[in-house]
């Protein structure tokens, strides 16, 4: 009773350039990445989001709505390099902890709201 | 360094060279594909999201094949432990195997088998990132693997919380699907009218969006409640719009139950001997796909049927055919009684007619 997943192949990459700089300054600015860190996950990035949009379920839902799940991927990333980069050590930037010690999908939600305010 | 934590073993595949690289993992002999792990790219997720758009695409043509496909990739996902693809994509192949593996035994009335791969499937699937859009698909199966459990309250009490869930995601098929339980339960709720109702609003909705299988099964569930009224021109308009889609898409379980709604037409009807070819058509379409509980419960009402001609002793076979497979799969867990009035009289070689109607009656309405 399934039908087949379409390939939305223009609609995905437009969701992710415009969301991309929201990505860019959570890796950047929020996780501390480099720039070249940054950009290397934001490749592994668009190609997730590409299958991401071709799965049973993730795949029926309309692009837009698949955007707050790009910014957790994003997040969880992040953090998750951050954490590997410190090996287990607590950082000197105080601000960077308190990132760190926050849930993923709670910084994707700030992250969505700041999208949505930045487009109204 | 690069932010590229999780490299691919060699080149990724395009999604192009991903469904060529699935089809030709599925025309490898199973025993064959772990020594050609790396030829095969079964570790790439894109093919193995085209194997999983392939599988439900077969679903309902080869069920037991699906299931025999679906095991081996969940069992070569998780044990030994593999790395695949990026972020969560191991507990989505995983969860999606599973699932695919569970409405498999629902076609096949592996009930049991049917509900530890759901468990399985939402193990998977709370890790994944996208988490209430597959949940939500695996409830719809679990619905519907209580519904043909005639569990027909609980169903009908979840459904409505299950149709919000995918209006709320933006999956307004999926929640037209949750209608076709809707209708199905009329069906047994002896209401053909109101059936008839609810399968004409989702035919015209699946019209309107293209939506061909959709449409098919609408269209083969209205022969059936038409059968139920006892209106022949609407029951064969209607299986007349479902046949060309149906074969077009190679649904075969629903091309079976076609033959079976106009069985049950021609029966109403007053054309006996029709009616039974028409049931013995789905019986033969029902062997080809391996659905044993189909077969035993058209037994049953082919019995009834021959009953109604004085044709005891072939009723007696039919009904001795079908005894064995129905207390195998469990098909009637409510109908025990009924069931062991019906296997007594079978062994005193004078059918009890009641409880032949009422044990059949418990499952020749589920046809879906």
């Amino acid at each position: 009773m399934e039908k087949p997943v379409p390939y939305r192949s223009g609609e995905v990459e437009g969701v992710f350039s415009r969301t991309l700089d929201v990505i860019h300054s959570a890796l950047v600015s929020y996780y501390r990445l480099t720039p070249d860190e940054a950009t290397g996950a934001e490749e592994d990035l668009l190609v997730w989001f590409q299958r991401l949009s071709r799965r049973g379920g993730a795949g029926q839902m309309p692009i837009k709505l698949l955007r707050i799940s790009l910014l957790s991927a994003a997040c969880q990333y992040g953090r998750s390099f951050q954490l590997w980069k410190l090996g287990g050590e607590q950082s000197g930037d105080r601000e960077l902890n308190e990132l760190l010690a926050r849930e993923p999908d709670e910084v994707a939600g700030d992250l969505e709201r700041r999208f949505e305010e930045e487009r109204s | 360094m690069t932010g590229r934590v999780l490299p691919f073993k060699g080149r990724p595949l395009s999604s192009e060279a991903g469904i060529q690289a699935a089809e030709r993992v599925l025309a490898t002999p199973l025993e064959e594909r772990l020594q050609k792990v790396r030829a095969l790219h079964l570790e790439d997720p894109e093919t193995l999201l085209a194997l999983c758009g392939i599988l439900r695409e077969r679903m309902t043509s080869a069920p037991a094949s699906v299931l025999e496909e679906a095991e081996f990739l969940y069992r070569f996902i998780e044990s030994p432990k593999r790395e695949i693809g990026l972020f969560d994509e191991r507990d989505y192949f995983l969860g999606e195997a599973a699932l695919i593996a569970g409405g498999a035994c629902r076609y096949l009335s592996r009930r049991e088998e049917a509900w530890v791969w759901f468990d399985r499937a939402e193990a998977g699937f709370r890790h994944t990132m996208n988490a209430p859009s597959e949940l939500s698909r695996l409830a719809f199966q679990k619905l519907a693997e209580r519904f043909e459990e005639r569990q027909l309250d609980l169903v009908i009490e979840l459904l409505p919380s299950l149709v919000e869930s995918f209006q709320k995601l933006g999956m307004p098929e999926d929640a037209l699907k949750c209608r076709f339980l809707e209708g199905l339960a009329h069906v047994e709720k002896d209401e053909p009218s109101a059936a008839v109702s609810v399968f004409n609003q989702i035919c015209s909705e699946a019209e309107k969006r293209g939506l061909d299988r959709l449409l098919a099964e609408s269209y083969v569930n209205l022969v059936h409640a038409h059968g139920m009224c006892g209106e022949a021109e609407a029951a064969i308009e209607a299986s007349r719009r479902a046949i060309p889609i149906l074969r077009g898409l190679d649904d075969r379980i629903a091309l079976a139950k076609t033959h079976w709604g106009l069985g049950i037409l021609l029966r109403e009807t007053g054309h006996p001997a029709e009616a039974i070819d028409s049931y013995r058509k789905a019986q033969e379409d029902f062997e080809a796909l391996g659905m044993r509980a189909d077969i035993a419960a058209l037994n049953l009402v082919v019995a009834d049927l021959l009953l109604e001609e004085d044709k005891s002793v072939e009723a007696l076979r039919e009904i001795s055919e079908a005894l064995p497979v129905i207390a195998e799969l469990k098909m009637a867990p409510e109908g025990m009684a009924a069931l062991s009035l019906v296997r007594e009289s079978v062994r005193r070689q004078e059918v009890n007619r009641q409880a032949l109607r009422e044990l059949h009656g418990y499952f020749q309405e589920l046809q879906n």
